[in-house]
């Protein structure tokens, strides 16, 4: 099962190694710096994202402002967030799951368990 | 006189401080980067290698493990309100120490490498930059004024704890992160 998925990392370098591993599963990436940018790309977007995975620590806006925004908003209200950070105590993942998050990976990431995450995550949503 | 608290900072280790504050390492082939914000005056360093291998083996990319220790770097800057567009960008590090036996000079030169990818990768522009040659570097990193102080280390024995501590650091696989899903799944 392929998606389109947008990946929000202020980081260039963070954002390729995320693309090199979905885009081995044949996904389209869309990419965002940031959480103000990530909103703006999925309002110009006519048919929005299967999946988000967003970063926390970003400037501008951060990842679970971001969660919050889309939960917030009935179009992005179902759609799966993964979120991608070092970010790794069990209170900052409680305040991921509180904000909307649908799961938590923490940084450095290996490829084959963000497919497997990824693959997981859209078969779940149906 | 007023007195700033000290760090001492290991290899893998991430600090930053909105406080003054001195950051000292010492460093052999290991890279660390300094990264200071002028206008909220907030510094930060880590001091970080390139592993052999990963965990799931030697085949994957060993740079996920620098892009990780940048990644925090980053990170820890932000949440003291340091803003990217203002990082002066200093890199120290990559020395050949005591030749490295038997690994030449790839091991140091494969760090540079990378950091020197990865900054412009990020459009970080570098302000300074001290790496490569034979001995070790010293750093203090004033996280008030982001000034560093680079001292060589010309002492043997020095030189060669460095080296076995750096040749053992080298050895340990990295680790990836785990992975946590907040919804039960459907049956």
């Amino acid at each position: 099962m392929t998606a389109t998925i947008l990946i929000v990392d202020d980081s260039a370098t963070m954002r390729a190694l995320v693309r090199g591993a979905l885009e081995a599963d044949q996904h389209a990436v869309v990419e965002a710096p940031n959480g103000e940018a990530a909103l703006a790309t999925l309002a110009g977007m006519r048919t929005g994202v299967d999946l988000v995975i967003t970063d926390v620590i970003m400037p501008q806006m951060d990842g679970l402002s971001l969660t919050r925004a889309l939960r917030d908003d009935p179009r992005f209200a179902a759609t799966p967030i993964l979120v991608l950070t070092t970010e790794a105590t069990p209170a900052q993942k409680e305040r991921g799951r509180a904000a909307g998050a649908t799961g938590w990976l923490v940084k450095p990431f290996h490829p084959d368990t963000l497919r497997r995450t990824v693959r997981q995550t859209l078969a779940e949503r149906g | 006189m007023r007195l700033e608290k000290e760090i001492l900072l290991h290899v893998g280790a991430v600090h930053a401080s909105a406080e003054p504050a001195v950051i000292k390492t010492l460093l052999g082939s290991c890279i660390a980067v300094c990264l200071w914000d002028p206008a909220v005056r907030v510094g930060g360093m880590n001091h970080f290698m390139l592993p052999q291998g990963s965990s799931n083996g030697p085949q994957d990319d060993p740079a996920r493990f620098g892009v990780h220790a940048m990644d925090r770097l980053v990170g820890e800057m932000l949440k003291l309100g340091a803003a990217p567009s203002r990082f002066i960008v200093k890199v120290f590090g990559g020395a050949s120490v005591l030749a490295m036996p038997g690994l030449g000079g790839h091991i140091p030169q494969s760090n540079v490498t990378f950091v020197r990818e990865y900054l412009a990768r990020e459009g970080m522009r570098v302000a300074a930059i001290s790496v490569g040659g034979t001995l070790p570097r010293q750093l203090r990193f004033f996280t008030e004024t982001g000034k560093v102080l680079v001292r060589r280390v010309v002492t043997l024995r020095t030189q060669e704890r460095i080296l076995e501590r750096e040749t053992e650091q080298r050895q340990i696989p990295g680790e990836f992160g785990d992975v946590t899903l907040f919804r039960s799944r459907r049956t």
